[in-house]
């Protein structure tokens, strides 16, 4: 059916190479998000998939058809795909029933099997008591939920989503992130997501691929990219890491502050710099020193901070270094006292890049 | 719904490439070819020989210095009095709470509208030294001989057109200070500057960049001008460069010469336009609209009265004097007698449009011209807007010069130019409608592609990829989404150039025969033949065509009338 195969995907403008080098295979029916900083290359990547940029290496296949390489680019009429914009993009000039059905008239669809469809997407996007308005008289929310039908009911073989919750107030974005996946499970379209939101990423995709300087950083379900970090850049931007440089003393030893780490990981090379993660909730915090004094640093409280639910610490290791750790409210240590930092072996992720 | 993906549109050829590339080809023509020939000529002689002579000529012979030194006098003297007219009215304007504010914008409006040589015909009744009517006022109030004022002078020439050249200035320094973000002047105020202070050191620095390119501009519309020399100048005995290039048409015609003294004009409309670019262009300087609040207005107490006097009194001159004229010789027996209700007639209307032949002829090419041009121009304008905001081929930039670079060619010259391409084969063109349709489109589409461009900005590109993605190919995109989202600012444009052909002169006088005269051309004559009472009546005739056209296509809904509400979230 229709997967989405990206090979050696390249965009230049000018010298700058926006997409560099990207190969990403999407199985049918999966939901992929594309997750970055801005101008990572995320939606120049999507604009590629569908067609309104020609890649200037590489190639894309959508199920076995080959639709953009530098030779030929099919263009986005011809491709069978959806898309919704960060601007929803809903002509101003249509009702909300006109938008929806366009894609549909296109196809030469007859009047009652328009009519039939119509009713189904309202009801689902709950829409019907306002399919005679016209989209400048709607909340954000309602019109995103109208892009949305306007894109299912063409039954696309890809749907594409660019930041599409973006525009959205808090509260409805995490509706909206639940009802994408519903959206999703029912129709099982490929879906290509692109998000800068890493819980908006994590709710809706089978697999995320963190994009960094218009390459793929690393590739993995959301479980992978949040618990094993493999470079320093997905460790820093996948929620809050704490990232220490130390030296390697063996495979899984990292010499760091005066103490040993055991860590888990890509395996190291003994002498060489090492790059560890830790996430700032897997710190243990106390004042006194541990039963065991594995993975035990002494440090001293800089900050302190009272969020209601955690506490909040920055503090500072023997050589300078500042770790952030998040702990339950119950452990209250004063700014300036001394305490000690246990740092799970199995939680201090050896980063290869 | 099924889980079967419905098909997707079947592919179609994608035409839009050929079409935009025929588009620049056209282009080239219209420019192009006419400034080759022109090139070609003021570098040539009758044997198509190359050599300098015809610049020598122009610039040793009095017969063409004169003209040159004339035309820079007035240029130079007609920006600096629109510049002293035009800021503090658009000052007063802009920042001031003075009365009527909106009322002294609709009346520079209608200057600006007004065809200039219609205002020099009318400053002709008001003003000729005999027969003009505040010259026989002033003689009938004092007993004096000698006339008050008389406009067949430079003196004379020099009012009229800064008369219907201040609006530029207006307009640009209105917009700039319209702009000006309040706080800068808070800003300055909150600092302990006192309002003259903050006016000298804030809001007048601001607003300099507008004055001056508005300078140019007014300096460039006097310097090209030619209706309102050729009917003030003529007769009191001196030439422009303009007049000078249309004398060098009559018999026994030097094109050669002519060709050579429209190349001074361009040059120097290309250099002002450049610095007009320059003073605007530098954004950190030139004032920009953001999200700041309005401009607190300045409060003149009684002053304000003082004020929208001031205003009415300058107005007196471009507006109400000029229309209480043509309005009276229209009606009247006499053009400079005051009509009273028991003089009125209507002889002048009827001798208008039954008994003068080329009435029906010019209104009817005016009319075919119009609405060809306006249709065409609209067109072309459309697709180059298209193109550029688009970036749909590589080459967008270039596109874009092209419909913007006859900006840079005065009528005048322009006309020059293609009287040489179309009068020899393989365009054989002269004595047709077509060759002035080609005049009036390349005149006018400039400002039409600017304002379609601006049209064109406002809609967002995804909202054309939303389309696309759906199953629709370029084209039917354009047609079902941005067609109608641009509909408003299109009927503009189209209105706009058919008032822009309506009043063009310079560039018709050089290519009109007896049977493609224009309504333009045919007040030109009359003027000529003195009859000021009939072009009265054509005059006003054609403001209300003029308002005619712009009501029709804003009314009708055919033609987008309601469209305004279709749109209003948008």
């Amino acid at each position: 059916m229709a997967s989405v195969d990206l090979r050696g995907l390249t965009k230049r403008f000018g010298s700058l190479a926006v997409v560099d080098n990207v190969s990403l295979k999407i199985d049918h029916g999966q939901l992929v998000c594309l997750l970055g900083p801005s101008g990572c290359g995320k939606t120049t990547t999507l604009r590629l998939i569908a067609g309104f940029l020609e890649p200037s290496d590489g190639e894309i296949h959508v199920g076995e058809r080959l639709v953009s390489s530098r030779a030929r680019t099919l263009p986005p009429e011809q491709r069978n795909m959806s898309m919704i914009f960060q601007s929803y993009a809903l002509w101003p000039h249509m009702t909300v029933t006109e938008n929806i059905v366009y894609g549909l008239r296109l196809r030469k669809l007859d009047r009652d099997t328009i009519a039939k469809k119509l009713a189904a997407i309202l009801v689902t996007a709950k829409l019907e008591a306002l399919a005679q308005r016209y989209p400048g008289e709607l909340s954000g929310g309602q019109q995103q939920r109208v892009a949305l039908a306007r894109a299912l009911i063409v039954e696309p073989e890809t749907l594409l989503l660019d930041e599409p919750l973006s525009n959205l107030d808090a509260n409805l974005r995490e509706e909206m992130r639940f009802e994408i996946r519903r959206l999703h499970d029912e129709y099982r379209y490929t879906t290509v997501y692109v998000t800068h939101d890493q819980s908006e990423a994590m709710t809706t995709a089978d697999l995320i691929a963190v994009m960094n300087g218009g390459r793929i950083d690393q590739l993995g379900t959301p479980e992978d990219i949040y618990a094993r970090p493999e470079s320093e850049f997905v460790a820093r931007f996948i929620g809050a890491s704490n990232v220490i440089k130390g030296t390697a003393r063996d495979a899984n030893h990292v010499a760091f502050a005066g103490a040993t780490l055991k860590v888990a990981g890509a395996p190291l090379t003994a002498g060489q710099d090492a790059v560890v993660a830790i996430r700032q909730h897997d710190i243990g915090l106390s004042t006194q020193a541990p039963a065991s004094p594995e993975n035990a640093i002494k440090a001293v409280v800089t900050r302190q901070v009272y969020l209601g639910a955690v506490r909040d610490y920055m503090v500072e290791v023997a050589d300078g270094t500042s770790l952030r750790a998040i702990t339950p409210t119950e452990t209250s240590v004063q700014k300036g006292s001394e305490v000690w930092l246990t740092l799970p072996p199995e939680r201090c992720r050896a980063l290869s890049r | 719904m099924t889980t079967i993906a419905t098909d997707a549109p079947k592919s179609r050829i994608d035409l839009t490439r050929p079409i935009l590339w025929l588009f620049a080809a056209f282009m080239i023509v219209l420019i192009v070819l006419p400034l080759s020939w022109l090139m070609v000529f003021a570098f040539t002689d009758k044997a198509r020989h190359p050599t300098l002579q015809n610049f020598v000529t122009l610039f040793t012979d009095p017969a063409f210095l004169d003209p040159l030194l004339t035309t820079a006098i007035i240029a130079t003297t007609s920006a600096v009095a629109c510049c002293l007219v035009a800021a503090p009215i658009g000052w007063l304007v802009s920042r001031t709470d003075m009365p009527g504010r909106q009322i002294i914008r609709a009346l520079v409006t209608a200057s600006f509208v007004t065809p200039p040589f219609l205002g020099a015909v009318a400053w002709e009744l008001l003003a000729a030294p005999n027969s003009g009517m505040l010259n026989q006022l002033y003689r009938y109030l004092t007993g004096a001989e000698d006339p008050l004022f008389d406009i067949y002078s430079l003196t004379g020439l020099i009012f009229v057109i800064s008369c219907y050249t201040f609006p530029f200035v207006f307009v640009l320094v209105a917009n700039a200070l319209d702009n000006m973000p309040g706080e800068l002047e808070d800003a300055s105020a909150i600092l302990g500057g006192k309002a003259w202070t903050t006016a000298r050191r804030v809001t007048i620095p601001l607003a300099l960049p507008a004055l001056v390119a508005g300078a140019l501009i007014a300096f460039l519309q006097a310097m090209t001008l030619f209706g309102s020399p050729a009917i003030l100048a003529l007769p009191a005995g001196f030439h422009t460069m303009t007049t000078k290039i249309w004398s060098l048409f009559q018999y026994p015609p030097k094109l050669e010469l002519a060709a050579a003294a429209a190349v001074p004009l361009l040059l120097l409309t290309i250099l002002l336009l450049q610095g007009q670019k320059f003073l605007l262009g530098r954004r950190g300087y030139s004032v920009l609209g953001g999200k700041y609040g309005p401009p607190r207005p300045i409060e003149m107490g009684p002053w304000r009265w003082a004020a929208l006097a001031f205003c009415l009194l300058v107005l007196l001159n471009p507006v109400f004097l000029p229309y209480f004229a043509l309005l009276n010789a229209a009606f009247s027996p006499n053009a400079t007698t005051l009509v009273t209700p028991s003089t009125a007639t209507l002889h002048n209307v009827v001798f208008v449009f039954t008994e003068l032949s080329s009435t029906q002829l010019a209104l009817k090419n005016t009319v075919i011209l119009g609405a060809s041009t306006a249709t065409i121009g609209t067109v072309l304008a459309l697709v180059a807007a298209y193109v550029t905001t688009r970036r749909v081929i590589a080459s967008h930039r270039m596109l874009g010069f092209l419909a913007t670079a006859p900006v840079a060619v005065p009528g005048i010259v322009l006309g020059v130019g293609l009287f040489l391409s179309y009068t020899r084969p393989p365009f054989v063109l002269y004595g047709t409608l077509w060759i002035l349709l080609l005049a009036f489109l390349t005149i006018n589409l400039p400002s039409a592609y600017q304002q379609l461009q601006a049209a064109f900005a406002t809609i967002h590109p995804e909202l054309e990829d939303a389309s696309r993605i759906l199953g629709a190919s370029r084209l039917q995109s354009l047609r079902q989404i941005t067609a109608p989202l641009l509909r408003t600012g299109v009927i503009a444009t189209w209105c706009f150039i058919f008032i822009g052909v309506m009043r063009e002169l310079s560039a018709a006088i050089v290519l009109f025969t007896s049977q493609t005269k224009v309504l333009s051309v045919l007040i030109y004559d009359l003027n000529e033949s003195g009859d000021l009472a009939a072009i009265s009546v054509l005059g006003i005739a054609m403001l209300v065509i003029t308002f005619a056209v712009v009501l029709a296509v804003n009314r009708i809904p055919m033609f987008g009338g309601g469209a305004g509400a279709k749109l209003r979230n948008s």
